[in-house]
């Protein structure tokens, strides 16, 4: 920690998971350099330790844990890592089921977790196993639904509709 | 205040306009900022725009020494409980100026899942400021909108509570 290695290259931070996971690692990519990978649910926890306990890889911060709906493809857990000692960073994605989205907790590993996974529980509606606290956060205690999920229906657009709707459809081209 | 409760002396009126112009000069506002148009509020506190000119006093140090709530920014619905709280906290004769558009109606954020929709589902709301955020002009327009109802005000009738602040012109 005293002396500073400098960033290790993506591609490299890349190799040494492929080295560990193997097939496991579902997918890799280099964005805006930074590495970006993919895991499945079931070895996402010892990934994330690996990038914490190796030294040279070192991800000793936890910036943010979140998630995104992708629709007919699930629910996608997003945790972002950066490391003080080498000044680089990496994205953990792991894809969920739709049905029952179920992913091992991560905050003994980084406490900062904590609250992430509460507010990810809570508006995407990921259960965290292993979590000692699941309640809600941010929400309203009587709050019901998950209101990040792209099925969540908005009250005040079924009265009225979104101005911008048309536009919107002709843009995405799906 | 029993002489205001049981007599008829506040219906005559130099002594009605003399409790409504002392009412109307001398306005503790509460605080109440959750967003952007806070920067705005506290602006108009300030020397350049100064609303001290106009009697009212920032800020009290609680709802209990308030007259004048004025809520600005987006009010959800986690902080409405706390809105009301602060409301019912403050002593009678109370006034709210609800400011700018998140406040009076959810603004940019009409279809959000937590945000309330016009804080006059919660609290009675003297005037509304619309703006996004309104500039400190328009609260000093709000409370000279408010002073102007104060000053037509029967004390009685606000404080046997069949007035709730019925919304104003603006």
């Amino acid at each position: 920690m005293a002396s500073s290695p400098g960033p290790l290259p993506p591609a490299e931070v890349v190799r040494r998971l492929r080295a560990q996971f193997g097939e496991d690692l579902l997918d890799a990519a280099e964005v805006h350099g930074e590495a970006v990978v993919k895991v499945s649910p079931a070895r996402y926890r010892e990934l994330v330790q690996m990038l914490r306990d190796d030294p040279e890889l070192g991800f000793d911060f936890l910036d943010f844990v979140s998630a995104v709906d992708r629709k007919e493809e699930g629910l996608e857990l997003v945790v972002q890592l950066y490391s003080t000692a080498h000044r680089h960073r990496a994205r953990v994605k792991v894809g969920c089921d739709t049905e029952e989205p179920r992913v091992p907790t991560i905050h003994d590993l980084y406490p900062g977790a904590n609250w992430h996974e509460r507010e990810t529980w809570e508006l995407f509606g990921i259960d965290f196993e292993g979590h000692p606290q699941l309640v809600k956060l941010i929400l309203p205690e009587p709050f019901e639904g998950h209101p990040l999920r792209k099925d969540f229906v908005l009250m005040s657009r079924v009265a009225k509709p979104w101005p911008g709707e048309e536009k919107a459809e002709g843009e995405e081209g799906e | 205040m029993g002489l205001i409760e049981r007599t008829g002396l506040p219906a005559i009126q130099p002594v009605k306009f003399i409790l409504n112009w002392g009412r109307k000069y001398s306005l503790w506002a509460m605080n109440f900022g959750l967003a952007c148009c806070a920067i705005e509020l506290i602006a108009t506190s300030m020397p350049k725009h100064d609303f001290i000119r106009l009697g009212v006093i920032p800020f009290a140090h609680g709802p209990r020494q308030a007259d004048l709530l004025v809520v600005a920014g987006t009010v959800t619905d986690k902080m409405a409980p706390a809105l009301k709280r602060v409301y019912d906290q403050m002593p009678d004769p109370k006034y709210v100026i609800s400011f700018g558009s998140c406040s009076n109606c959810g603004g940019p954020y009409w279809d959000s899942y937590s945000v309330t929709k016009g804080v006059d589902q919660i609290i009675p709301v003297d005037v509304f400021v619309p703006g996004c955020p309104p500039r400190p002009e328009a609260l000093l327009q709000g409370i000279i909108k408010l002073q102007e109802k104060i000053a037509g005000e029967d004390i009685r009738e606000k404080w046997s509570g069949k007035l709730t602040g019925a919304p104003a012109s603006r």
